[in-house]
Order: structure tokens, then C-alpha cells, then sequence
């Protein structure tokens, strides 16, 4: 059976004009184009509109056992969604619709292709009152890959990762039927996962290896009239951690916590990475920059929360100037995209924060990016800034308090030219290096892993647990059609 | 919430300017694909070119990538077609160029991209693959190397004969023909929208405005030029600039949105050929005559209406309040605005080459936006491009809406 035979196929469950073997389509399905990871191989795009389409379409991957790739932005900075073993790329962005919000037990139903810039302009145009947490991502990547691949948002601290906000799904499994998981799969109602057995799970973290979500349910919040977002600066990271720390368990109305080193923060400013200090340190410039974000429902509590907050980081000697003040010191010139954050700076996420791929004006960027145990941030930071100074780059750091406390994600990114073959090569190197380093801190795991890093956390994962994911992944996609070469589960 | 001005619009430029990254490429427009070749993997293919930016509702704005789909069709997907080519990475084939052609090169993409070099100069290297499409052979579309044709035959892309191109004229039309203004109508204009050469000519009758048409008008060259066939499209411009010094012009009124992106920026900035002829829009021209309180307004409209941005003047040339002002100052015209308008307007799908290549997608384009203005409530679409105004004559059925162009509103506010 030729390519050509199957586009024909699968034309006649989406239509001709949304599948393609065509090179200059293909192309742009082969990798992420942002991170170091190798390319892969798309055979055939297609684009369905419906679970059902897409339903059809697995059916034909597995009839000729031609791997499928659910695909929404496929930008993620583990190359996760690379089709490592060619195949049909799955494109949901046909579907990107808000199917229902339910205001009284807030949650939105959405289709699986939704980005963030659909998702936020309908609940801004139909339902003022609320808000989703946002990513700090482009507004055209995916919502729901981020619930599924444990994204943080900027209600962080109030309710966890994306998987967290997630109530239930819809799925396709890789042989071809629809389930759906959650109180959505017995009555009208996507409220949650409870009290049910939660097979959510056997979907989220799994890197699209065992199904393609054709819609999901996620918690929405109300929009509280007052906010208040902190940026406070200090000299360095050991001076501003335990701040951050206090602050994640006294409650307050904090709904996102997060802190960034001085190579971040430039990179938010939109400097080119050759105009800023690659080690910041050594000039003596602040290293440590907290987010603090606050919301309350009436002026007088958030009056309260405000004032505890700063009193809380006056006893860590720092000051917490408010976000619009902290951007407005800087000219105009040098805001960069800082002031396209805040509702206080008149701005909204989601931002185009291209920093992330273009500091090194070159294209690439990519991150070790984990989930940790609070007790590790500090040590994090330094073992990856050593790392990236050695090369000569410049460490970007960011760290996000999570659920109350509970976890946090330590990520370092590294820009590249991604135009630059030797350049590619030493960030492949640096990554691995910290790679290497961080996992010596007990309670780093990598999300979003690429290949590379699987195998590492399939090797340290206690061997009965390896075995029933690997048994579950078997179990679900008989003919290891979905996603192949990537996720903890494939052998 | 305070919407914190972070766009600015630069005069006489449509391209606009992000003033808040430090550092910034400054690199010149108008040039080949070879300059531009070391930015094109700038970009992550993010998807913000997909949308308003940040603005309420986060509406989509690219109507080549809202009809083709694939990732291809959208700006991203152009970058970095455009690099894997300038990189060896892809062949040079019938199916790049096509993915290429269908746009109507509106720039709506360009202008949410936050990236400068991406939100400058995209535009420029859009441009370019056309003309190294053409170079290469591989374009333009048939159909535009049709109409380019007859261009060279007979001056005007629409199969017409050149000697009919006045027949508009009527004999109670008052010219001067010793006049050093020159009212250029435009192909369009010329053989379809006939209603905007006499309305226009009407009003600059009614204000007493010594003005001629050219003895001999030929194609401005934007449809051959925005399809890539920038030597083509250069020679018409030497020959037209010929045409205007022989007849002495010094300032020419256009009312076609294409043609005064032409003599205004394309001749002297693209093709260097300065003429130093002062080049206004009907919309420019007019609104200083109403600032010199030199125009009355007789008639009350009393019309709920909505302007459309059409691309060459808007994101192109940076002129989106003279239209409005006019409209403001014309008795009993209530504008109410598109949530798409000004620097964010959906294209109408006409230009680029779409409209005679791409059916469907001109369809699409033009069908998506004259719903848009039925959800205003407004009577009618206004606008100053003869190409949109056919355009949405074209597709509006039912009667759905009106429209019209602002030479005939002005033209009946003021008509005694």
C-alpha cells in the first residue's frame, strides 16, 4: 500500500483538501523547528474536524499499522510531539471550539485543537467573569497538551498543573473507539474525575502514546475584581527563595508564584543575548526575580493580603514593588514584552514570550524542564548556571511554586542558532550536562522528556511500575501505532 | 483594564513599529530573498501571527491560513518554507509556489507577530519568493500571466480595450488641462467601478478643484507587481512616470487604495524611481479641504455604516483615521466599527493576485468579512478601494448589505 493509496483513504474521511503527502506540507509536521532534538519524518498531515474523523483515522493506522502523531502547535520543548517513526500527523487544529461553560460549577468543555488565543477570546467575549490559567506559551499552542503534559499556568499555586484543572476528557483510544473519562462518562456533566475510577490518568503524562484527546473539560475561575502582581527583586537566588517558600504557605489570595534569574528576565525584556552579561553575578546585578500574584474579592481583603505580603518580604529585606511600577522604571525601549503580562501594564497572557526560542536571535531554544521537590530550586539554579557558563551561555531559570507548596517546576532554558549545526551540537551537550547534574538532586524528573531523557527515568522507575506502564501502553495500542519512539511506556 | 499603547503607527509607512524591544535588526525593505535568508529561522512557528494580539477576543486574522488549513498557509509555516528553500532543505516546485500565491499579501499576520524582524520585514520576503518564483519560472499563476499580458497590450489588467478606459467620462465633467493636478483613476476604477471616477470628478468639480486626467492613463502595474513580475511591473512604472513629466503632473489624487500604494511607495522605495510627484488618496485630499473649512456638506445621509480597512492604505501605507475623519464630518453618517478594523481588518481576499487565482479563497475572505459588518447592524460597508467595493459586490447575496465607496457618500453629502 503507497503513500498514495492511503492519502486517498484518509481523503475520504476528512475530504481532499485536508490530507496531504505533499513536501512543502509535510515539512513543517517533521519537528518542533524550536528545540535541538533531531527531526522527524512525516509521511502524510491530516486535519479531521470531528472525534469521529479522527476515530476513522486510527482505524486506518491500524490496518496498516502506520504510526499516528497527535499534533496541535508541536511546540513543546521536549519534542515530544516529533514523529520519531514517520506517519500520519494528526493536526487538531480543526477543532478548536468551546463547546459549553458551565458557570456554576466553572468549567469549559473544549474540543482537543483549541489554542490558547481561542480559548481566552471566547471566555473574554462570552464569559467575562471568568478566567482560565494561562501558560506562559505562544497564543497559538494547544490547551489541552498542555493539561496532558502536566503544563503550568499561571494559577499555579490555587490549583496545580494543567492536569489539575483538567475534570474529565474524551478520548480516542489507538484501536479506534471513544471513551470518555470522568463524571462526563455517565451523566451530562464534566465537574471532575471523582468519584470515579480515574482514567484520566491513563492519558495525561503519557505524551500522546495512548490516545488522542478529542475534547476536555477544564476548571475555570472566577475573575476576581482586585489583583495585584509583585515583582520583587533581590541579589540573589539564596535571598529570595526562602521568601518565596514563607509566601507559598500563608495563603493570601496567591494564586501564582514563580521566580526568574536576570537571564530570564532579559530575555522577557527582549534583549539580544549578545547585548546582556551572561553572567550577571559576577557584575553584581540582582539574580533573583519573584512573581507574586494576588486576587481578592473585595478591596479591603486584597488591602490586607497586599500589606501581609510586603511584610512578609520585609522580613527577608526585600521590597515588593508592585509589576506596573518594576516595568514602568524601566523606558519603554526595554520593556520588551514584560508589559504584555500584566492587567496592570494593560496586558493579558497568553504573550508571544520568543525569548524562550530566539534570546540567541538564532530560532532555537530548549529547557531541562522538572518537576522537583521545593527543597531543590536553589541547588537546581546553581548546578545549571555552572553548566551554561562553562559554554558560554547564558542560563535562563525559572521556577514556578505549585498547588499551595505542594511541588515546583526548575526549568533552565538554552538558546541556540538553530541555523548553526556546531551550535546545535554544544546545546545538545549543555542540556545533557544538566541533565546529568540535576538528577543528582533526588526528586528531579523531567516533564515533557525527549528520547533521550526516557530511557534515563525508565531505567531508575521501580520495575514493577515500569512493567504495568509498559503493560498498560501494550495493552491500549496492541499495534504501537500512536506516537511511536516517544513516552516512558514504549519499549 | 488600561490597554497600554504598545504599537505605534509610523507615518506615511503601514508597516508599524514595536517600540519596546531593545534590540532590533534594522535591516531595508524592498529587497531579495538572498538578504533576508539569515532571519527566516527567527521564527517558531508560535501561531501569534494567527491571531489578534492581545486583543479582545483574540479574533483570527489571516484568511490564507483560515482557508488552507495546514500549517503551510500561515505565516509561520511561509518563514519557514521560505528558510528550508534559501537552505536547501526543500526543492523549489509547482506546490511551494502555490502555497505562496494563495495570500493576498494583506500583512495581517505580519502585524501580530511581536518578533520585529518578523513583524518588519516578513512582508518584504513574501514578496520576494514571488519574484524569485517568477525568476525561477514556477510563477505567477496562470491566470496572472494572462491579465499581466494584456497589461502590456492594452494597459489594463481586466481584457479590456485601452480605448475604451474613459468611457466614464461624461461632458459636464469640467477638467483643466493645463492643470499640474492629476486625478488617476485606475484600472478598476476605469472599466468596473465606473461610479467611483464620476463621484470622485463630481467632488472635485464641486470644490472648484482645478484638476485633468491624464491624456493617456495606463495600469498603475500593482497587479503585476504584487504578483511577483517586479521587472514587468518596473517597466510600466519608467513608462507611466514618462507620462506623468510629459504632462507636467506634480500631484496626483487617486482613488484606488492599490494605485497609491504604487506611485507613492512602490515606485521610488521598490523600483527607485524617484518622480516627486506629491501622491494623496481621495480620503487625504479631502480631509485637508474640510480642515481648510473648505467644504460643505449639504445633504444629511442619515446611514449606520462600517469602514473597511482596505490593505494597501491601511497596514500597507499607515492610513486608517482620514477615511473616518471624513465620514465624522458628513451629516447623519454614524460609523460603527468591525472588531477587525484599522491595523487588525480582514482582508476582503481581492488583492495579491487572489481574486483571479484562488476562487475559493477570494470567496472566503470576502464572505467572512461582509458578515462581520452585518453583525455591526450598519446599512451599509464603506470603504476607498474600488477593488474591495467590487469585491464585496460581488459576494454580498440577498441583499444582505449595502455597499459603497466613500467617493459616493462624500459626493452625495455635498451635491446640491
Amino acid at each position: 500500500m503507497s503513500n498514495s493509496d492511503i492519502v486517498t483513504e484518509l481523503g475520504k474521511i476528512v475530504g481532499d483538501k485536508y490530507v496531504s503527502e505533499e513536501p512543502e506540507i509535510q515539512f513543517l509536521y517533521h519537528y518542533d523547528f524550536i528545540t535541538a532534538e533531531p527531526e522527524g519524518k512525516c509521511d502524510i498531515a491530516i486535519m479531521p474536524e470531528t472525534a469521529e474523523e479522527v476515530q476513522e483515522i486510527v482505524k486506518v493506522g491500524n490496518k496498516y499499522k502506520i504510526p499516528i502523531v497527535p499534533w496541535v502547535s508541536g511546540i513543546n520543548f521536549g519534542s515530544i510531539a516529533t514523529p520519531r517513526k514517520g506517519g500520519i500527523v494528526v493536526d487538531l487544529r480543526r477543532m478548536n471550539r468551546v463547546l459549553e461553560v458551565n458557570e456554576d460549577d466553572m468549567y469549559a468543555v473544549v474540543e482537543g485543537g483549541i489554542t490558547w488565543a481561542d480559548f481566552v477570546g471566547y471566555l473574554n467575549k462570552h464569559h467575562p467573569g471568568f478566567r482560565t490559567g494561562v501558560t506562559f506559551s505562544p497564543p497559538g499552542t494547544g490547551v489541552v497538551p498542555s493539561c496532558l503534559a502536566y503544563g503550568m499556568w499561571d494559577l499555579g499555586m490555587i490549583g496545580g498543573t494543567g492536569a489539575e484543572f483538567t475534570n474529565g476528557l474524551e478520548v480516542v483510544l489507538p484501536t479506534g473507539e471513544l471513551i470518555k473519562a470522568g463524571s462526563c462518562s455517565l451523566t451530562d456533566y464534566w465537574y471532575g474525575r471523582q468519584p470515579l475510577p480515574d482514567i484520566s490518568g491513563l492519558f495525561i503524562g503519557w505524551e500522546g502514546t495512548t490516545g488522542i484527546v478529542t475534547k476536555a473539560a477544564i476548571k475555570i475561575w472566577p475573575k476576581l475584581p482586585y489583583r495585584t502582581d509583585f515583582l520583587p527583586f533581590t541579589t540573589r537566588m539564596e535571598d529570595g527563595v526562602p521568601m518565596m517558600l514563607k509566601l507559598s504557605k500563608v495563603g493570601l489570595g496567591i494564586v501564582d508564584l514563580a521566580l526568574l534569574n536576570l537571564g530570564w528576565a532579559q530575555s522577557l525584556q527582549c534583549f539580544d543575548q549578545k547585548s546582556v552579561a551572561i553572567d550577571p553575578i559576577s557584575l553584581g546585578l540582582p539574580d533573583f526575580i519573584g512573581l507574586i500574584t494576588t486576587e481578592a474579592y473585595t478591596e479591603e481583603q486584597h488591602k490586607a493580603q497586599c500589606d501581609a505580603i510586603k511584610k512578609i518580604c520585609t522580613e527577608y529585606n526585600i521590597e515588593p514593588l508592585t509589576a506596573d511600577i518594576q516595568v514602568n522604571n524601566f523606558p519603554k525601549s526595554m520593556r520588551g514584552i514584560m508589559g504584555h503580562i500584566f492587567p496592570a501594564t494593560g496586558g493579558q497572557t497568553p504573550i508571544q514570550f520568543w525569548g524562550c526560542w530566539n534570546f540567541a536571535r538564532g530560532g532555537g531554544g530548549e529547557w531541562i524542564g522538572c518537576y522537583n521537590t521545593t527543597r531543590n530550586i536553589i541547588k537546581y539554579y546553581h548546578l545549571s548556571r555552572d553548566i551554561c557558563l562553562k559554554y558560554g551561555k547564558s542560563p535562563q531559570y525559572y521556577c514556578r511554586i505549585m498547588f499551595g507548596g505542594h511541588y515546583c517546576v526548575t526549568r533552565t532554558n538554552v538558546n541556540f542558532n538553530k541555523n548553526d549545526p556546531e551550535d546545535i551540537s554544544k546545546t545538545r551537550q549543555i542540556l545533557k550536562e544538566i541533565h546529568d547534574a540535576v538528577q543528582q538532586l533526588e526528586g528531579t524528573i523531567m516533564y515533557k522528556p525527549p528520547k533521550w531523557v526516557v530511557q534515563h527515568y525508565k531505567d531508575k522507575t521501580l520495575p514493577e511500575t515500569r512493567n504495568l506502564i509498559e503493560r498498560i501502553k501494550r495493552f491500549l495500542d496492541p499495534n504501537n501505532i500512536m506516537n511511536p519512539g516517544q513516552g516512558i511506556g514504549d519499549d | 483594564m488600561v490597554k497600554e499603547e504598545k504599537i505605534k503607527f509610523v507615518d506615511g509607512k503601514g508597516i508599524t513599529r514595536i517600540e519596546t524591544v531593545p534590540d532590533q535588526q534594522k535591516l531595508d525593505r524592498h529587497k531579495n530573498l538572498e538578504y533576508y535568508k539569515d532571519i527566516l529561522y527567527q521564527c517558531g512557528k508560535c501561531g501569534t501571527c494567527r491571531t489578534g494580539y492581545q486583543e479582545d477576543g483574540w479574533f483570527r486574522v489571516c484568511p490564507s491560513g483560515e482557508f488552507g488549513k495546514f500549517e503551510a498557509y500561515y505565516l509561520g509555516g511561509k518563514n519557514l518554507l521560505s528558510w528550508a528553500v534559501t537552505s536547501n532543505r526543500l526543492d523549489w516546485t509547482k506546490n511551494l509556489v502555490n502555497i505562496f500565491y494563495q495570500c493576498s499579501v494583506c500583512l495581517a499576520c505580519t502585524q501580530q507577530c511581536q518578533i520585529p524582524e518578523i513583524h518588519y520585514y516578513a512582508g518584504e520576503w513574501l514578496m520576494a519568493m514571488r519574484e524569485k518564483a517568477v525568476q525561477k519560472g514556477l510563477g505567477p499563476m496562470p491566470e496572472q500571466k494572462k491579465y499581466s499580458e494584456h497589461v502590456a497590450l492594452e494597459y489594463n489588467p481586466y481584457m479590456e480595450m485601452h480605448k475604451n478606459r474613459t468611457n466614464w467620462l461624461s461632458s459636464n465633467i469640467k477638467q483643466s488641462p493645463d492643470s499640474k493636478l492629476a486625478y488617476f483613476v485606475g484600472c478598476t476604477t476605469s472599466y468596473r467601478e465606473q461610479n467611483i471616477a464620476i463621484n470622485t470628478a463630481e467632488i472635485l468639480n464641486s470644490l472648484n478643484i482645478d484638476f485633468k486626467l491624464l491624456q493617456d492613463e495606463h495600469c498603475c502595474g500593482s497587479p503585476v507587481y504584487m504578483t511577483g513580475q517586479t521587472e514587468e511591473a518596473k517597466q510600466i512604472a519608467k513608462a507611466n512616470i514618462d507620462i506623468f513629466k510629459d504632462e507636467g503632473i506634480e500631484k496626483i489624487i487617486t482613488s484606488c487604495a492599490g494605485c497609491y500604494r504604487m506611485l507613492k511607495e512602490t515606485y521610488p522605495k521598490k523600483f527607485e524611481l524617484e518622480h516627486g510627484i506629491e501622491i494623496l488618496h481621495l480620503p487625504e485630499f479631502i480631509l485637508e479641504k474640510i480642515n481648510n473649512n473648505e467644504v460643505k456638506f449639504n445633504n444629511n445621509l442619515n446611514m449606520k455604516i462600517t469602514y473597511h480597512d482596505p490593505c494597501h492604505i491601511g497596514r500597507h501605507m499607515g492610513i486608517y483615521e482620514p477615511p473616518r475623519e471624513v465620514l465624522k464630518n458628513i451629516p447623519g453618517i454614524e460609523l460603527i466599527e468591525m472588531p477587525r478594523n484599522k491595523q487588525n481588518a480582514w482582508c476582503c481576499g481581492s488583492g495579491g493576485g487572489v481574486r483571479s487565482a484562488f476562487k475559493e479563497l477570494s470567496s472566503f475572505a470576502a464572505n467572512e468579512r461582509i458578515e462581520e459588518a452585518k453583525e455591526t447592524a450598519a446599512e451599509a460597508i464603506v470603504s476607498c478601494c474600488p477593488f474591495c467595493l467590487n469585491q464585496f459586490k460581488a459576494n454580498i447575496k440577498d441583499n444582505g448589505i449595502n455597499t459603497y465607496d466613500l467617493s459616493e457618500l462624500i459626493n452625495k453629502a455635498i451635491k446640491r
